[in-house]
C-alpha cells in the first residue's frame, strides 16, 4: 500500500523534472539540439568574490542544475581573499576551478600569462552557443580588459563599473545655494561648502585610490603610464599627476570623515545613504544605492550624475569583472555552459526585472525599455548615465588601457601608498609622487619589465 | 589602607583588561541597529542571530577542518616528539646545544619562511587546499613544541629509577612505557593542549595554504570582512565562536598552562 | 659493568627514539630552509615560467635589497615595534605580577583569568581592536565626542597608527611576561624580604635591591622571546592597517608576505625571508643560552 503511494509521486516528480528539463533548456538558451541533462552527473567548481550579483546568481543555478544534470559549486570569498588566492591558484596554473571571476586588476596580468582559456572557440562554435547570445551585445568598453593583445576574448564582463557621482544631500546644496558641481574647481567649493554643516562632510572615498585617483591625473592631463599598453614608463611624477594627487588628497584629509584612510567601500557607502557624508564617486551600483537600498535615508534628497571634468577633459573611470575559464580547467565546456547560461540575454533580463540588480554589460538590456523604466529613478535615468560612461573607453581615446598592463598591480600599490602619504601628512604631494615613481621603477624593473 | 588599595587594584585591573575582549561577546549578541547606537545600550535584549546567520554560511565547514587539523596535529606531534624528548633528555654526547637551538628556531621562526617552499611544493604534489597539507606543516611548531616542554619532564625522572627497573629484566621499551611515561603524565597533557590551541590559532599558514575545501575557522572570520557589508555583529559572533574552543581548554588545564605558554622556561 | 650495558642499551634506545622526529623536523623545517635559500638565489616569480630554476644571476635579489628603500624602511620599523611592544609588554607584565604577588596568595587563582588575552587565536585579537578602534562604532571615539575631543582615526594616522599597533600587542602579550615574573616572585624567599625590612628599607627599596635582581634572569629571557616573538607580527598588522597609511607600519614580515603573496615574487620574498631568519637565528642562540643559564642556577 505504502509502496504505491510512494511510488507515483517518485515517478510523477521525475517526469515533471524531465519535461522541465527540456523546457528549462529551451527557455535559457541552450540549443535545443541538446538533450536534456549533457552534463548528468559532473560537479562544476567555480570561485568568485562576494558580490550581489553572485547573490542574485545563486537563486537562479537550481534551474540550470535541473536543466544539465550538473551540480554547480559556487565558491565566494571576500574581494581581497579571493583576489589574492586567485592569482596564486591562476598562477600556479592549478585546475582547482573551472571557472572564475577575472577581476579587472589582474585581468591583463592572467592573460599576458596565458593563464585564461580563449572563448572565442566556444563563442564560434554554434554547437555550444546559439548565435542568439551574440558576443558583440556586451558594451565594448566593458569588454576592453578581456580581449587580449592577439584580439581574442578571454572574459565576458557581468558587472560594469561606471563612475558616477552621487549626491546624497541636495536640500543642504540647496540650502546653501550650491549648484551641481560640474569641474573640478567646483567640486572643491562644493565640499568645502557642504563640510561641517549639520554633521556632514563634504566628501567620502575609501582606500582605493588606485581607482578613484585615475580620473583625476587624467583630468588634468597627465596618465599612469607615458603611453600604455606600448609604453609603460611610469609617469607619476609628471606635473598633472602631482596636481591630481593634491588635489584628490585634498578632498580626503580637508572634506572627508576621520579615517576614510581606512574606509572600505561599504564603510563609505553607509556614510553616504545616511546622509553622513555629501558626495561619493564611485561605480554606479555603489552610488545608486543611494536611491534603491532599504536603508537609505537620502531617498528623497538624492542626485546621481556625471563626476566632474577636469580641465584637460572628462574621463570618469570604466571598468568591469568578468567570468572566464582557467587554461587548465578540467571541465571547459560544462564551465562555459554555465557561463553562457549566467550571462545570457534571457537570463540577464530576468535578474534584472526580478531584482532590480542594474549594474550589467548587455547592451540590449540596458537600452531596453524595461530596464529604463526600471532604473529611472526620482525622474533620474541611471540606465542612460551608466552606459554613457562604461562605453566612453571605447569612443574615444582608451584612457582606461592602463589597466590592461599587467604590471598594474604593482602600480596600484605604489599609487595607494602614495595617497595615504599625502593625505596622512607624512609628504606633500611633489615629494609622494617622486618617491612613487621611483618605487614603481624599481619595482617594474625587478619584475622584468623594461622601463 | 594601602593593602586594600592593592587587594582590590587586582580585580578591577583584571576588568580592565579584560573589557576589549568582552566587548567582542557583548557585541556578538547585540541586534545590528543597536550596535552603532551611542550611547551603547548596555543592557539589551540579546540576539542569536549573528551567530545562526553564522552557521549557515559554511562556518560550520571551516570550523570541522580546525578541529581535524589541530587533534591530528596534535596527536602525531606527540606520538613523534614524546619518545624524541626522552631521548634529548638522556643524551649524553655532543650536539645537544646544537639540536636543541635547531628545534627551538623551528619554533621561532617567521611563518613565512616555510609558507614559500610549502606553498611550490603542495603546489607540486596536489597538497594544496587539503588538511593534510596543514597537518603537515603544523609539525614545524608542534613537533619541537613537545620536544622542548617534554624534555624537563623527563629529565626529572632519576636514571636510577630506569636502572632498577632494567636490574629486573624489563626491555627498554617497557620501562619507557611503564616507568617513565607515567611519572611525565602531567606534562603530556598540558603539551597535548598547547600543541592543539598553536594550531588551532594558526591563521597564516592557512591563509595561505589553503582555498576553499581546508579553510579553517580563523581565516574563515576574516572572510567575513565582507565586500558588500561590514557586518559588525557577525564578526563579533564569528570571532567568539573561534576563540571559544581554545578558551574552554586553557581554563580546563590552567594548572599547566603557565609552564606551557611560556615554553617551558617557567614549571607551573 | 651492569651500568655500562645499561647505558648502551640507552642510547640505542634513545637513538631509535629520536630518529623519527629527526628525520620528520629534516623534512618539514630542514628541507624547506634549504629549498627557502635555493630560491632566494632566482628571480622566482610565478607568472614567469621557468625563473624558479634560473640561477644566473645568485646575488641579485640580495643586491636588490640593499637598495630597496621599503625594505630597509621596514627593517626600521620592525625595530621600533619591537622596542616599544616588547618594552611595554614587560613593563606591564611585571607590573601585573607584583600586583598579584602583594595580593598574598588571595588573588592566585584569578591570574588563569589574566592569561586569556595570549590564548585566544591573534587574529581574533586583531578583530577585537579592529572593533576598538573604529570610529564608528568604538565607545572610545564616542565618549570622546560627548565631552568634545576629536580623536583622530588612530590607524590611519602617520604618528599613532605604529603605537595602536604596539597597545593592542602589548595586551595581547603582557600577560607571558605576568607569568614569568609572578612564577619567579612566587619562588622568592621571604625570608630576605623580611630581613630588609627589618633593616629599614621601604617598599621601593626592596624591591630595588632585592626583587629586581631577584627576578632579572627571567626579565632577560623573557625579553629575548618576546623579541623573537615580535618579528612574527601579522595578523594586527593585516586587519588593522595593512601596513599603512604609507609605510608606517609596514614591518618585515609584511612586506616578505606582500612580495612574495601579492605580487608573486617568490624569489625576492625568499631572500627578505633569509634575512629576516638570520635575524631569528641570532636572537634565538641567544635566548637559549640565558634560558639555559637560568635553569641551571635554579
Amino acid at each position: 500500500m505504502t509502496q504505491n503511494l510512494t511510488a507515483k509521486p517518485l515517478s510523477r516528480r521525475s517526469l515533471l523534472k524531465k519535461v522541465a528539463g527540456v523546457t528549462a533548456g529551451a527557455s535559457l538558451g541552450m540549443p535545443a539540439i541538446a538533450q536534456s541533462k549533457p552534463f548528468a552527473g559532473l560537479k562544476l567548481r567555480g570561485a568568485a568574490y562576494q558580490h550581489g550579483f553572485f547573490n542574485h546568481l545563486r537563486k537562479y543555478i537550481p534551474e540550470f542544475e535541473a536543466a544539465t544534470g550538473m551540480t554547480v559549486d559556487l565558491q565566494l570569498s571576500a574581494f581581497p581573499v579571493y583576489n589574492q588566492q586567485a592569482d596564486l591558484e591562476l598562477s600556479s596554473g592549478g585546475s582547482a576551478w573551472d571557472f572564475c571571476n577575472v577581476t579587472f586588476i589582474l585581468a591583463a596580468r592572467w592573460i599576458s600569462a596565458g593563464l585564461l582559456s580563449n572563448l572565442d572557440d566556444f563563442t564560434g562554435d554554434r554547437k555550444l552557443t546559439p548565435a542568439s547570445w551574440n558576443p558583440d551585445d556586451f558594451v565594448k568598453g566593458a569588454q576592453v580588459p578581456y580581449t587580449g593583445k592577439d584580439g581574442k576574448t578571454y572574459g565576458y564582463s557581468w558587472e560594469g563599473g561606471a563612475m558616477l557621482m552621487g549626491i546624497s544631500r541636495m536640500d543642504l546644496m540647496k540650502k546653501r545655494g550650491l549648484s551641481v558641481p560640474k569641474t573640478f574647481d567646483d567640486l572643491m567649493k562644493v565640499a568645502d561648502g557642504i563640510h561641517g554643516q549639520e554633521d556632514v562632510t563634504g566628501f567620502v572615498s575609501s582606500n582605493l585610490h588606485h581607482w578613484f585617483l585615475p580620473p583625476y591625473i587624467h583630468g588634468f592631463g597627465g596618465d599612469i603610464f607615458a603611453s600604455p599598453p606600448s609604453d609603460i614608463r611610469p609617469t607619476l611624477d609628471s606635473a598633472s599627476a602631482v596636481q591630481a594627487v593634491d588635489y584628490y588628497s585634498r578632498l580626503l584629509s580637508k572634506y572627508s570623515p576621520q579615517g576614510v584612510l581606512g574606509y572600505t567601500e561599504d564603510q563609505a557607502r553607509a556614510a553616504l545613504i545616511g546622509g553622513r557624508s555629501n558626495i561619493f564617486i564611485h561605480s554606479s551600483s555603489w552610488v545608486t544605492s543611494m536611491l534603491t537600498a532599504q536603508d537609505s535615508k537620502v531617498k528623497e534628497t538624492a542626485l546621481v550624475t556625471r563626476m566632474p571634468t577636469g580641465p584637460k577633459g572628462d574621463f570618469p573611470a570604466s571598468n568591469s569583472q568578468g567570468l572566464g575559464i582557467p587554461k587548465n580547467a578540467k571541465n571547459k565546456e560544462a564551465a562555459w555552459a554555465f557561463i553562457q547560461w549566467a550571462l545570457s540575454p534571457e537570463l540577464t533580463a530576468r535578474i534584472v526585472k526580478d531584482t532590480g540588480h542594474a549594474s550589467i554589460c548587455r547592451r540590449s538590456i540596458i537600452e531596453s525599455a524595461e530596464y529604463k523604466r526600471l532604473n529611472t529613478i526620482n525622474g533620474q535615468d541611471i540606465g542612460k548615465l551608466y552606459l554613457d560612461v562604461l562605453q566612453q573607453p571605447a569612443v574615444g581615446r582608451n584612457y582606461m588601457a592602463y589597466r590592461t598592463v599587467k604590471e598594474f598591480p604593482l602600480m596600484g600599490d605604489v599609487v595607494n601608498k602614495a595617497v595615504e602619504r599625502v593625505v596622512s601628512g607624512q609628504m606633500p604631494a611633489a615629494e609622494s609622487m617622486r618617491v612613487a615613481q621611483e618605487a614603481a621603477l624599481s619595482s617594474l624593473r625587478r619584475s622584468g619589465a623594461k622601463v | 589602607m594601602k593593602k586594600h588599595i592593592i587587594f582590590w587594584a587586582v580585580p578591577l585591573l583584571l576588568i580592565l583588561m579584560l573589557t576589549p575582549f568582552l566587548w567582542l561577546l557583548q557585541m556578538s549578541f547585540k541586534p545590528t541597529p543597536l550596535i552603532l547606537e551611542f550611547p551603547p545600550q548596555l543592557f539589551f535584549t540579546p540576539t542569536l542571530g549573528h551567530y545562526v546567520s553564522l552557521w549557515k554560511d559554511g562556518f560550520p565547514e571551516s570550523f570541522v577542518n580546525s578541529l581535524i587539523t589541530s587533534t591530528a596535529s596534535t596527536a602525531l606531534a606527540l606520538l613523534l616528539g614524546i619518545p624524541a624528548a626522552y631521548a634529548l633528555s638522556r643524551w649524553s654526547g655532543p650536539g645537544k646545544f646544537g639540536l636543541g637551538l635547531g628545534i627551538l628556531l623551528t619554533r621561532m621562526a617567521p611563518p613565512i619562511a616555510f609558507t614559500i617552499p610549502f606553498f611550490l611544493a603542495y603546489r607540486w604534489v596536489g597538497l594544496l587546499d587539503t588538511r593534510t597539507g596543514l597537518i603537515l606543516i603544523y609539525m614545524t611548531f608542534n613537533l619541537p613544541l613537545v620536544i622542548w616542554m617534554m624534555q624537563p619532564f623527563f629529565d626529572a625522572v632519576p636514571a636510577s629509577l630506569e636502572e632498577a627497573a632494567l636490574m629486573d629484566g624489563a626491555g627498554f621499551p617497557t620501562v619507557f612505557a611503564e616507568i617513565v611515561m607515567p611519572v611525565a603524565s602531567a606534562g603530556i597533557a598540558a603539551t597535548a593542549i598547547l600543541c592543539f590551541l598553536y594550531a588551532w590559532n594558526d591563521f597564516f599558514f592557512a591563509l595561505i595554504l589553503t582555498r576553499t575545501d581546508a579553510r579553517t575557522a580563523p581565516v574563515a572570520v576574516v572572510n567575513f570582512m565582507n565586500y558588500e557589508g561590514w557586518e559588525w555583529g557577525k564578526i563579533a559572533a564569528g570571532g567568539s565562536l573561534v576563540m571559544a574552543p581554545v578558551l574552554a581548554f586553557s581554563l580546563l588545564v590552567r594548572r599547566y598552562l603557565v609552564s606551557g605558554l611560556t615554553a617551558g622556561a617557567v614549571k607551573g | 659493568m651492569a651500568s655500562v650495558s645499561y647505558e648502551s642499551q640507552r642510547s640505542r634506545f634513545a637513538r631509535q627514539a629520536i630518529t623519527p622526529s629527526l628525520l620528520f623536523l629534516v623534512l618539514v623545517a630542514g628541507l624547506p630552509t634549504l629549498f627557502l635559500i635555493i630560491t632566494s638565489l632566482t628571480p622566482g616569480a610565478l607568472v614567469n615560467p621557468g625563473s624558479l630554476t634560473d640561477f644566473s644571476d645568485p646575488s641579485r635579489n640580495y643586491t636588490l635589497l640593499l637598495s630597496d628603500e621599503r625594505f630597509v624602511g621596514s627593517l626600521w620599523v620592525q625595530a621600533r615595534l619591537s622596542l616599544y611592544t616588547v618594552t611595554l609588554q614587560v613593563l606591564l607584565g611585571t607590573s601585573m605580577a607584583l600586583l598579584v604577588h602583594a595580593g598574598q596568595g588571595r588573588w592566585q587563582s584569578l591570574r588563569h583569568l589574566f592569561v586569556i588575552p595570549m590564548v585566544l587565536p591573534p587574529i581574533v585579537v586583531a578583530v577585537i581592536w579592529k572593533l576598538v578602534y573604529t570610529p564608528d562604532i568604538s565607545p572610545i571615539y564616542h565618549v570622546a565626542k560627548a565631552i568634545g575631543i576629536v580623536l583622530p582615526s588612530l590607524t590611519t594616522h602617520l604618528d599613532f597608527a605604529l603605537w595602536a599597533i604596539v597597545i593592542a600587542d602589548t595586551w595581547e602579550w603582557a600577560p607571558f611576561t605576568f607569568l614569568m615574573v609572578l612564577a619567579s616572585l612566587q619562588t622568592l624567599p621571604t625570608e630576605y624580604v623580611e630581613a630588609a625590612h627589618m633593616d629599614g628599607a621601604d617598599s621601593l627599596g626592596v624591591f630595588w635591591h632585592i626583587v629586581l635582581p631577584y627576578i632579572a634572569p627571567v626579565l632577560l629571557v623573557c625579553t629575548l622571546f618576546r623579541v623573537i616573538d615580535s618579528i612574527k607580527a601579522f595578523p594586527l598588522i593585516f586587519l588593522l592597517t595593512g601596513g599603512g597609511p604609507g609605510s608606517v607600519t609596514e614591518v618585515t614580515n609584511y612586506y616578505a608576505y606582500l612580495v612574495a603573496f601579492n605580487f608573486g615574487e617568490l624569489g625576492y620574498s625568499s631572500a627578505i625571508t633569509v634575512v629576516l631568519l638570520s635575524l631569528t637565528v641570532l636572537i634565538s642562540w641567544a635566548a637559549m643560552r640565558a634560558s639555559r643559564s637560568t635553569q641551571s642556577i635554579e
